[in-house]
């Protein structure tokens, strides 16, 4: 799976785009509390508006909400959609796909990867 | 120095204080309403805090209390609750309610989910929304130094309450009322007070006097005096009987005597053996800002408390009768409603009383009464509320109890259709408030005072009518008539069984039932 679409302009020297990605969720009990406060923290920290679709639900939850999150059932298997919209869209995409594919840095416990 | 200057004003509360003045600043108007705006960020900063405080607990914390922090600090910061706390506060709601209103939605929706991961974590949103609620209601009340003697145009009873009374002191207001609220605290606390004195200056810290038996103001004494408090209390020497407030008249009808409680800490001092229980608390008195109105935490424990003193003995916890004269402190709008009016207008505080008075109903004998009731409907609404609540509640796994709920019966037209009131378990005569309607009288007038002396004939006519029409349900008294001894002769006439009054009347109150006959006739030999 690879970084989709990806319309990009320049505004004052930043980056606004539209970017989306597919990832499959590996971790053993899916988005509990401690992976969820990861990823929302990573997503709070890009200016870009962050959301989630869930197994192909056309319902796009707030990326950056633990709430939303939490209770949107994410298990081993499910596969999430993610679109960011803004500046530094694409390198939110990347960041959360990557933090995904790292199983939540479980090992390492929270902290925004390098 | 000159000689003293003697005010003479009316007397509120007995006793006689001395100690330094302590002008008070006019009544600061009720903050205007506060604009949804600063509200917003009101809030803000109460999340600010809350984040902070746990912050500081999270550095000492293992990995595993860190990581209960860290996902409590997420939640806080959680945009979707801020956006739902924000659109209740833009709807009007009250900052606090709008903010246990918001977290009560999510913690309901995690209790219930079929998810053990997620039930668990009802408990830290729990924690977290109670500590945002104690910043956003933590601002005391301004208070005075202990043992200074109050003076102002007229004091707020949260004021009164939140005083530390221990070291004396007393109380001097230049309008005021007589049987305004401030003065029933003072009298059930014993904190001389004289009212309706017009006003006069005095500097602050200047030396002066309150004597609240013969209702004089002394300004400009010595400062030899000291600050000092003689308070004439009545003779202690005989031992109260413990026969748990049961009493018989010389002809041996039993009477029952309870006391009427405003501050859960009045109870302290009181052996419960000499009562048969609480007969009324004004919960308004235990609960004085609307943060306390949004805390079912905090009234859970007051409640309890008060049950827990009783030892399974009756208590009769009255719901909040705020607005007209008893202002909620914090809640600025529809000051014109009153009691049930009020609770019913604003549902979000029945709610929360409710649920605490549900919770505290499993730990002992609790009576739930209604202030203010006019209508049947009012009392049909109210149980709405509690039969939702209860639900809620059960789907909770919370353990609770519907106690009966009955009603003050203080409002003519509800006094004259008793019958109507199926929906009511039990009934208690307000007096002050029956008499204040029937003379068309505010009681914010220091003059009402006259009225209510010579309306105790139609009072005493409608409550006997109304004891008729109450049929086979428990009726009791808990107005200021109950803890008057020259009326127990003609209340014990009107069928009165059940008697309610300030702790410091039992003894009075005591001796004046058992020296009558079940109609009120003197007993023979008295």
């Amino acid at each position: 799976m690879s970084s989709g679409l990806r319309i990009g302009t320049h505004e004052a020297g930043q980056v606004h785009a539209s970017c989306q990605t597919e990832v499959e969720v590996k971790h053993g009990v899916g988005l509990h509390a401690r992976p969820s406060v990861t990823f929302t923290r990573l997503a709070k920290s890009f200016p870009c508006s962050i959301e989630v679709a869930v197994n192909g639900s056309d319902v796009w939850l707030n990326g950056k909400s633990i709430i939303k999150i939490m209770g949107a059932k994410i298990r081993k298997g499910s596969v999430l959609k993610i679109r960011a919209d803004g500046i530094l869209a694409e390198e939110a995409i990347r960041a959360l796909k990557g933090l995904v594919e790292r199983n939540f840095d479980e090992e390492k416990k929270h902290g925004r990867p390098a | 120095m000159a000689a003293p200057l003697r005010l003479k004003g009316t007397s509120a509360a007995p006793g006689v204080a001395n100690g330094p003045a302590f002008v008070a600043e006019p009544m600061a108007p009720a903050p205007s309403p506060p604009s949804s705006i600063s509200g917003h960020a009101e809030l803000a900063s109460a999340v600010d805090t809350a984040i902070r405080e746990l912050r500081d607990l999270g550095t000492g914390a293992d990995s595993e209390g860190g990581d209960i922090v860290e996902f409590q600090i997420e939640v806080l910061r959680d945009p979707t609750l801020t956006e739902m706390a924000g659109a209740r506060i833009d709807a009007g709601e009250n900052v606090a309610f709008a903010w246990i209103g918001t977290l009560d939605g999510y913690i309901r929706e995690l209790e219930c989910s079929e998810e053990d991961q997620l039930r668990a974590r009802a408990v830290d949103i729990l924690d977290i929304k109670n500590r945002v609620l104690s910043v956003l209601t933590g601002t005391p009340v301004d208070d005075f130094p202990a043992g200074s003697i109050y003076v102002g145009k007229d004091m707020e009873p949260s004021r009164f309450l939140a005083h530390d009374w221990s070291a004396g002191g007393g109380i001097v207001l230049f309008g005021g009322s007589a049987v305004g609220h401030v003065a029933l605290l003072a009298k059930s606390r014993s904190v001389p007070m004289v009212i309706g004195t017009g006003r006069f200056t005095t500097e602050g810290g200047q030396h002066m006097g309150v004597d609240g038996d013969s209702g004089v103001v002394i300004l400009k004494t010595a400062k030899h005096h000291a600050t000092s408090t003689q308070v004439s209390r009545p003779p202690t020497s005989t031992a109260p009987p413990l026969d748990s407030g049961i009493l018989h008249t010389a002809d041996g009808a039993q009477v029952l005597l309870s006391i009427n409680v405003n501050a859960p800490d009045e109870i302290d001092a009181i052996p419960v053996a000499t009562t048969a229980g609480i007969g009324l608390v004004r919960s308004e008195f235990a609960v004085t800002s609307l943060g306390d109105a949004a805390n079912e935490e905090k009234q859970f424990e007051i409640y309890r408390r008060l049950l827990d003193w009783a030892d399974g003995r009756s208590v009769t916890i009255r719901m909040l009768d705020i607005g007209g004269d008893k202002p909620l402190s914090g809640l600025t709008e529809m000051s014109s409603l009153r009691g049930i009016r009020l609770l019913l207008a604003r549902p979000e505080i029945a709610r929360v009383q409710a649920r605490s008075l549900l919770r505290a109903a499993v730990f002992g004998n609790l009576r739930i009464m209604l202030p203010m009731v006019t209508f049947p409907s009012d009392v049909d609404d109210i149980r709405q509320i509690y039969r939702e609540e209860s639900s809620l509640l059960a789907s909770r796994g919370v353990p609770h109890r519907i106690p009966p709920i009955g009603m003050m019966v203080e409002v003519p037209a509800a006094a004259l259709m008793l019958d109507q009131f199926e929906n009511a378990d039990f009934f208690s005569f307000g007096t002050n408030d029956l008499s204040q309607y029937l003379v068309a009288s505010a009681r914010e007038q220091a003059d009402f005072a006259r009225y209510q002396a010579r309306a105790v004939p139609a009072v005493l006519r409608l409550v006997a009518r109304a004891v008729k029409l109450a049929g086979k349900k428990p009726v009791s008294i808990c107005g200021d008539m109950a803890g008057d001894p020259s009326r127990i002769s003609d209340l014990l006439a009107v069928g009165l069984r059940h008697f309610s009054v300030a702790p410091d009347r039992l003894p009075t109150i005591r001796s004046a039932i058992v020296g009558l006959n079940a109609d009120g006739t003197r007993a023979a030999g008295e």
